[in-house]
């Protein structure tokens, strides 16, 4: 019978207590910053593949293309292990760490941080042009008979009727974003995972520790799932939109899919 | 006629030939339209007529011919005798002078009944937001919805919604207003409403309207023009037009409309 060191467990779970360990407040912090840039690029990417995907330039639909067929056709882990160590040991790129004041942000997590934003970015073109071609083709003909060239139109007319339509599945992709930062502690970023698994080769408890860094990780898609309601319902408050999911029915969905 | 349309050209269309694939939808058009003048085309639907309309601001590209708007070509440059396509920035700017009214409205939802009217005028224009204000509200005034500024599209009747995108058109200050249809996804107690705001226009404005609406042609028209499978038909002033009509193709189309 296995005997479970509850002490240990409670420790590691009552934050006070917890956070006395430096690299899990250190990777709590990570997880949080790093889900949040890495989405924000993954956005931006996946604007730039959607706009690709939809160009009258056959070679910017070309490029869009095989981007977002490359990196949704590998996997994460694998485009990550070739960023960070690939691309040190050819010295294409070593990733040196940067220093900004008193912080320092090791070439891991810019390694790691910046294969979640790319990966992202293939998934986020989907969820964009989908958007995009939701609107109704009159929206871009008004504009444009109103004088609007093409750009002015998309950031005026366009893009903001996609959001609505983006802002869902988007909030979705956050939350699995928080759950996708863990494999960083395979290129050793001190994120969430990485400072239980040190915790663990110390101790060698791993029931109770990766329960731990479970509850963790469910604590912050938790939260987002309460932000993700209030931006929703802010969002199609103005025109009456569709009836999103209650609260419950979210929290135990738990999000919609697994890792990339 | 009602009033006699001053010489100068606003728009010259010549021989415009359009291709859908294989169909062959505009057939050698030509057509003048003088300033001032409003001209109404009638015609059976797939006659031609609402693409041509479309071509006059390059929202569909042509195949042949030229189409001139204020005495520039629109959508093309001629280069060593061939015509190709003009930049985006040119294109945009000639738009900007001729506004365009949509059977479907195609107001932007997200903006009120005034951010509707005022955005094409601060963005692309660059006038002060105040003033683009002070000059929407008169617009939305005149087409008698002053008190449904802050109102969204979704909040406003079928015939409130087009008189806000006529006013958005007019807020551009064009001297050239294409109206593609714009009482035909109306409800038929709305059609006044919009035809009353538009015959209002006609005495100061040049037009070129796509409609059946009979009343408004004989009230407002200074020419009707008949089109049928990509081609005019016959032309004329509306009294001579509908009480007379020359050809036996527009006597058909209008013995089915009228009946």
């Amino acid at each position: 019978m296995y005997y479970f060191d509850w002490e240990l467990f409670w420790r590691y779970i009552w934050p006070p207590s917890a956070f006395q360990d430096p690299l899990l407040r250190a990777g709590l912090v990570v997880t949080i910053v790093v889900s949040i840039v890495a989405q924000a690029l993954g956005v931006g990417f996946g604007l730039l593949a959607a706009l690709g995907k939809m160009s009258k330039f056959a070679g910017f639909r070309w490029l869009a293309d095989g981007y977002i067929w490359y990196f949704r056709g590998t996997p994460l882990l694998v485009q990550m292990s070739l960023l960070f160590f690939g691309l040190g040991v050819t010295h294409i790129y070593d990733f040196p760490d940067i220093r900004l004041g008193i912080l320092t942000i090791s070439g891991a997590i810019q390694a790691g941080t910046l294969a979640l934003a790319i990966n992202e970015g293939a998934y986020m073109a989907e969820i964009i042009r989908a958007g995009i071609e939701s609107i109704d083709p009159g929206q871009m003909e008004a504009a444009k008979s109103l004088g609007m060239n093409y750009s002015l139109a998309m950031r005026r007319i366009i893009l903001p009727q996609a959001a609505r339509v983006i802002i869902p599945p988007l909030g979705n992709e956050f939350n699995n974003m928080m759950k996708t930062t863990s494999l960083l502690q395979v290129i050793s970023a001190s994120e969430l995972f990485f400072a239980f698994n040190q915790a663990n080769a110390r101790l060698f408890k791993p029931f109770e520790l990766f329960i731990a860094a479970s509850l963790y990780y469910l604590a912050l898609t938790t939260i987002w799932s309460f932000i993700q309601s209030r931006i929703e319902a802010r969002v199609g408050e103005r025109k009456g939109a569709t009836q999103r999911p209650g609260l419950w029915q979210r929290f135990l969905s738990g999000g919609t899919k697994g890792a990339h | 006629m009602s009033a006699q349309p001053d010489k100068q050209v606003i728009v010259h269309a010549e021989k415009v030939n359009k291709f859908f694939g294989a169909l062959h939808v505009l057939k050698d058009v030509s057509l003048d339209v003088y300033k001032n003048e409003v001209v109404v085309i009638l015609g059976p639907s797939g006659s031609g007529k609402s693409t041509f309309l479309r071509c006059i601001n390059h929202l569909e590209k042509i195949n042949d011919g030229h189409i001139y708007v204020n005495g520039h070509m629109i959508g093309y440059l001629e280069r060593d005798g061939r015509l190709v396509e003009d930049s985006e920035a040119n294109i945009a700017r000639q738009r900007a002078e001729i506004g365009m009214v949509f059977q479907r409205f195609n107001l932007f939802p997200h903006l009120t009944a005034l951010g509707n009217v005022i955005e094409a005028p601060i963005r692309v224009r660059g006038i002060p937001a105040s003033q683009a204000r002070a000059e929407g509200e008169r617009l939305l005034e005149r087409v008698g919805l002053a008190d449904k500024r802050n109102q969204y599209p979704n909040q406003l009747s079928g015939g409130q919604q087009q008189r806000v995108a006529i006013a958005r058109a007019l807020a551009m200050k064009p001297n050239l207003m294409l109206f593609d249809e714009p009482t035909s996804a109306l409800d038929p107690e709305m059609i006044g409403e919009v035809l009353e705001v538009m015959q209002e226009l006609a005495d100061e404005m040049t037009m070129i309207v796509v409609s059946h609406e009979m009343g408004f042609a004989r009230a407002a028209a200074q020419r009707v023009v008949f089109m049928d499978k990509g081609q005019i038909i016959e032309q004329g002033a509306p009294e001579e037009f509908f009480d007379h009509p020359k050809e036996e193709r527009t006597r058909l189309f209008l013995g089915q409309i009228l009946h």
